[in-house]
């Protein structure tokens, strides 16, 4: 293959890297601002219970948190609200370390290798475990119709609160919703 | 004299639908990016926010090829005109809505359904692909705050113009947005329209 064949297919490679680029950075610009505000399930219903991996293969049942408040977060890498609130997620989970509270970031769809390069693109890479819904399964038993959904199940395993679209986790009131919840 | 009336009350009747029909154009707003020359409607209104963004048959193309679908399928939705949407209950009180009641207008004023995710959800397991992200959910039940984002997909002539009606229905009440003179992406990004 002569220079000339290889070039416009690099030129090519290049435009499109940068359009998505353009693409992705101008969809975030215009997204809405991230709110606080979960809204409270009028009956709550237990969370059904599920047992996924994460990127070591350990496995983690959602029972295994029971006497825990538990924020169930379905994501993934490619979507961008999901990018946007994951590091006050992790600050969130750094708040309420060593109380009983956990945080569980359920990814759709990916692989071990997409959701390890986007992690490693964060400030400070989560500590709470990432788990693959490889199938989605899970996702469909809590009827998650878009990402982000965020439930806040209490320490009976009951879901109490629920979030569609992202959310600023850290927000005092959010805090405050947790801690009432830890108290009950 | 009742002929006078009646035409009297017909053009009152006129001018209110006129002065509503202006009313709500005013809450659509066009923006063109400087980078690529693509156009985003925006439309706020009775709590309810919707964003519509022109995607480039390129980006879905890369959006779906990266999501493993086969070649002719990634073709197919990528030959509808696409748009990034994003909703949002700006309210303050419980919010759903419908895609199966959105309608599109084409130029001779006949109104199409908007596919719904279901319908391509549907059309993509008879092809054996599980993926089942990145389109608009076709319906939601919005708390406070709650927003969601995903494809709109139209099935129209590229270079045709047409008019957008959606609905949503807040505490009980079923409201109706338009917006009009809506157009696709180009089929590519010509060089003229990322230097204008």
């Amino acid at each position: 293959m002569t220079l000339h064949k290889v070039m416009p297919f690099k030129l090519l490679s290049v435009f499109l890297c940068c359009l998505l680029m353009f693409s992705a950075q101008a969809a975030e610009r215009e997204q809405p601002k991230l709110g606080h505000t979960l809204t409270a399930i009028s009956k709550s219903v237990p969370a059904p219970d599920f047992t996924l991996e994460d990127m070591d293969g350990k496995k983690f049942s959602l029972k295994d948190y029971r006497g825990k408040v538990v924020l169930l977060n379905f994501w993934a890498t490619w979507c961008p609200p999901c990018r946007r609130e994951m590091p006050s997620m992790e600050r969130l989970y750094e708040k309420f370390k060593g109380k009983n509270f956990v945080v569980l970031a359920l990814n759709q769809m990916e692989d071990v290798d997409q959701v390890f390069t986007y992690t490693g693109e964060l400030q400070v890479t989560p500590a709470f475990p990432i788990l693959f819904d490889k199938d989605s399964n899970v996702s469909r038993a809590y009827s998650v119709l878009g990402l982000p959904t965020t439930y806040l199940i209490d320490k009976e395993g009951n879901i109490r609160f629920r979030a569609i679209g992202g959310r600023d986790f850290d927000h005092p009131e959010v805090q405050k919703l947790i801690l009432r919840l830890m108290q009950e | 004299m009742p002929t006078k009336i009646i035409n009297s009350q017909l053009l009152a009747i006129f001018c209110l639908c006129l002065l509503h029909t202006q009313v709500q154009a005013a809450e659509v707003t066009v923006q063109k990016s400087n980078a690529s020359g693509l156009l985003t409607w925006t439309s706020k209104d009775n709590g309810f926010s919707i964003q519509l963004i022109q995607l480039l048959p390129d980006f879905v193309r890369a959006v779906y090829d990266k999501h493993g679908l086969p070649a002719d399928e990634v073709e197919r939705i990528a030959a509808y005109c696409d748009f990034g949407t994003i909703i949002q209950n700006t309210s303050q009180q419980q919010l759903s809505y419908r895609v199966s009641d959105w309608r599109y207008i084409d130029k001779n004023g006949k109104a199409y359904p908007v596919k719904t995710k279901a319908q391509w959800l549907e059309e993509w397991r008879k092809a054996g692909i599980v993926f089942a992200w990145t389109l608009l959910p076709g319906n939601g039940d919005f708390g406070i705050g709650d927003w969601q984002q995903g494809f709109t997909t139209i099935q129209i002539d590229r270079n045709e113009k047409f008019d957008l009606v959606y609905t949503w229905t807040l505490d009980g009440k079923k409201h109706q947005g338009k917006i009009e003179n809506m157009s696709c992406a180009p089929a590519n990004l010509s060089t003229s329209s990322i230097t204008k």
